[in-house]
């Protein structure tokens, strides 16, 4: 019984972890382009989540027409996040990106608490049901969070990997001066790095507010810690390294919450940290990565 | 008055909190591990004056020392990553730190009541300042004493060789390394000397509040300690206090006529801020030119 359990909350736990993934792959692509972090990038996803919830029981319409719109959205506030945040502050400082970046985390967290009057708001059902395979019970909407998820990381790798745009961003990220002297806008591909991580941010929000049944402002703190930590773990600049992590930390997550409880389990997560950034500090999937 | 008073009191841990993250920014670091330190020093403080009876001074030495000894260990696995990493891992430790003191109880009984910290209701009747009949001009008299002694060793510690050591690893590591500066040493003592005043700070914090439980010492209170001194403007000490005042008298306490806006002006304003003065508000060239004003040579 306590192998069924056991493979129970493992398998819930990669289900759900693939919006961490998620998260973790929009951290990672702005470092990877920018060597910047950014750290409003999980409330914007939230509030992209919660404009779009807002926008679909305001005209209307499917439940799952919020999740198109939520990407819409997040990129939109992708973009504001660049240009507010990173446009006009010299580069060479880090710590001036870093600041107006946490600047951007406390006033979307507070745009967000203001809208709302900090009440959590009910997120509507996508997809219900439970699949019952012999003594495993599967959640739908688990499965269809981890499909969805799936699904907009191949869409990213196939941009990534298989368009222009796709080639100009992995060159800015290479060698930022090179790609300038053949010509790419560093300007322009920075900006379109943002929406395009904003667009996968507001989507993982939607997908984590239809998973968990609601949104609440107390979201933002905890998606942030856990993105920035798949950042780590997967490796800074690796998409690879971002799906398996965000997989890896949902799965811990639910391990360490069946066997301690839930006040306790996101310690055992801090600790699975540090044991990488001591024995493997560049992740998952090592590469010589430039360090900010 | 009091108020006032209040207010003062406030800033003085706050500018201590900002002198802590201060240190370790000189060497290029960016701790979010301030807060941990800062729970730490103020569960110990605490604990030693009500538990252990202990006198106020000998409480806040030891639980700077405790804060101080934590940093250094903490400090030798985590500075073996930079930049980004050391972010994590430091809001790592701090989330580490709050989770632990929300699991944390020991209680022992005192007269008919029971007394310590208790898990997530916190520490309650932390009542030294009010037994030992301290007034609340005392308690700011005193944290201000504390202060300008931890400042004024910042301020001749940035005139000394080790100032400049500090800098220099700031600056440029490889360079630093090759004029024989043993980057280990200097990063750890920095992350020492940091955690060592953020437990003072703690220590007082717990005392002036009567009340401190693991929600205090979130990584928000980690990102207003960096803020500070980035704010502030990292070639001074004053840098950190002027954004002290900035923030906690004019962003919180004086917009407060705005309500609810406050709130959402000061992400705002922060943005704002560093993209006008991507240095901070008293950055080199300013505290150059302050330097001219007053009549001395810059040096």
């Amino acid at each position: 019984m306590l192998l069924v359990d056991l493979a129970q909350s493992i398998l819930d736990g990669v289900l759900f972890g693939a919006t961490y993934a998620l998260i973790g792959i929009g951290f990672t692509l702005v470092f990877g382009v920018m060597h910047k972090i950014n750290m409003a990038y999980a409330a914007a996803s939230v509030g992209g989540a919660y404009a779009a919830l807002r926008l679909i029981t305001l005209i209307g319409g499917p439940a799952w027409a919020s999740l198109l719109i939520a990407a819409a959205v997040g990129g939109l506030f992708g973009l504001f996040i660049y240009w507010l945040c990173f446009r006009f502050i010299p580069l060479s400082n880090p710590l001036a990106t870093l600041m107006s970046t946490v600047g951007m985390f406390l006033l979307a967290e507070e745009i967000i608490v203001h809208t709302t009057d900090g009440m959590p708001q009910n997120y509507p059902v996508v997809v219900g049901g439970i699949l019952h395979l012999g003594e495993f019970m599967i959640r739908g909407d688990l499965v269809f969070v981890f499909a969805c998820a799936i699904l907009a990381m191949l869409i990213l790798l196939y941009l990534l990997y298989r368009t222009k745009l796709g080639t100009a961003t992995r060159a800015v990220s290479q060698q930022p001066i090179a790609a300038q002297l053949v010509g790419i806008r560093i300007n322009q591909v920075n900006a379109l790095t943002f929406v395009v991580t904003g667009m996968l941010g507001g989507f993982a929000g939607a997908l984590i507010g239809s998973a968990v049944g609601l949104l609440s402002p107390l979201l933002v703190v905890p998606l942030t810690i856990k993105g920035l930590i798949v950042t780590v773990i997967g490796g800074l600049g690796s998409i690879p390294g971002a799906i398996i992590a965000g997989l890896l930390v949902g799965m811990a997550e639910n391990v360490f919450q069946y066997f301690r409880g839930v006040t306790e389990r996101d310690i055992y997560v801090m600790l699975l940290l540090f044991i990488f950034l001591v024995f493997r500090p560049g992740g998952i999937f090592s590469t010589t990565v430039k360090r900010d | 008055m009091d108020f006032y008073l209040g207010l003062l009191q406030i800033m003085g841990v706050h500018t201590l909190l900002g002198l802590s993250a201060y240190v370790v920014l000189q060497t290029g670091q960016v701790s979010l591990a301030q807060a941990g330190f800062m729970a730490i020093g103020a569960y110990v403080a605490a604990m030693l004056t009500v538990l252990a009876g202990w006198p106020l001074i000998a409480a806040l030495v030891v639980a700077s020392l405790v804060a101080g000894i934590t940093a250094c260990l903490v400090g030798f696995p985590a500075l073996r990553v930079h930049g980004l990493m050391l972010v994590v891992a430091t809001i790592a430790f701090t989330e580490i730190v709050r989770l632990f003191f929300f699991n944390f109880d020991y209680q022992i009984s005192r007269g008919n009541l029971q007394v310590g910290p208790l898990g997530g209701e916190g520490f309650r009747q932390i009542r030294y300042f009010p037994e030992n009949g301290w007034t609340t001009l005392h308690v700011a008299v005193f944290i201000w004493t504390v202060v300008a002694l931890v400042m004024a060793a910042l301020w001749w510690m940035d005139r000394s060789r080790a100032g400049a050591v500090l800098r220099a690893v700031g600056e440029d590591e490889i360079a630093a390394q090759s004029c024989g500066i043993n980057l280990t040493a200097v990063k750890v003592s920095a992350m020492t000397a940091g955690g060592a005043i953020a437990g003072i700070a703690g220590g007082l914090y717990a005392h002036y509040t009567t009340h401190i439980e693991q929600s205090n010492f979130t990584i928000l209170l980690a990102t207003f300690a960096i803020a500070y001194p980035i704010l502030g403007g990292l070639s001074s000490v004053f840098g950190t206090v002027a954004a002290v005042i900035f923030i906690q008298g004019f962003l919180v306490e004086g917009l407060r006529f705005l309500g609810d806006w406050r709130n959402l002006l000061f992400g705002a304003l922060i943005v704002l801020v560093m993209n006008i003065r991507p240095s901070g508000l008293l950055d080199a060239r300013t505290m150059a030119s302050l330097r001219r004003l007053f009549g001395r040579k810059e040096g």
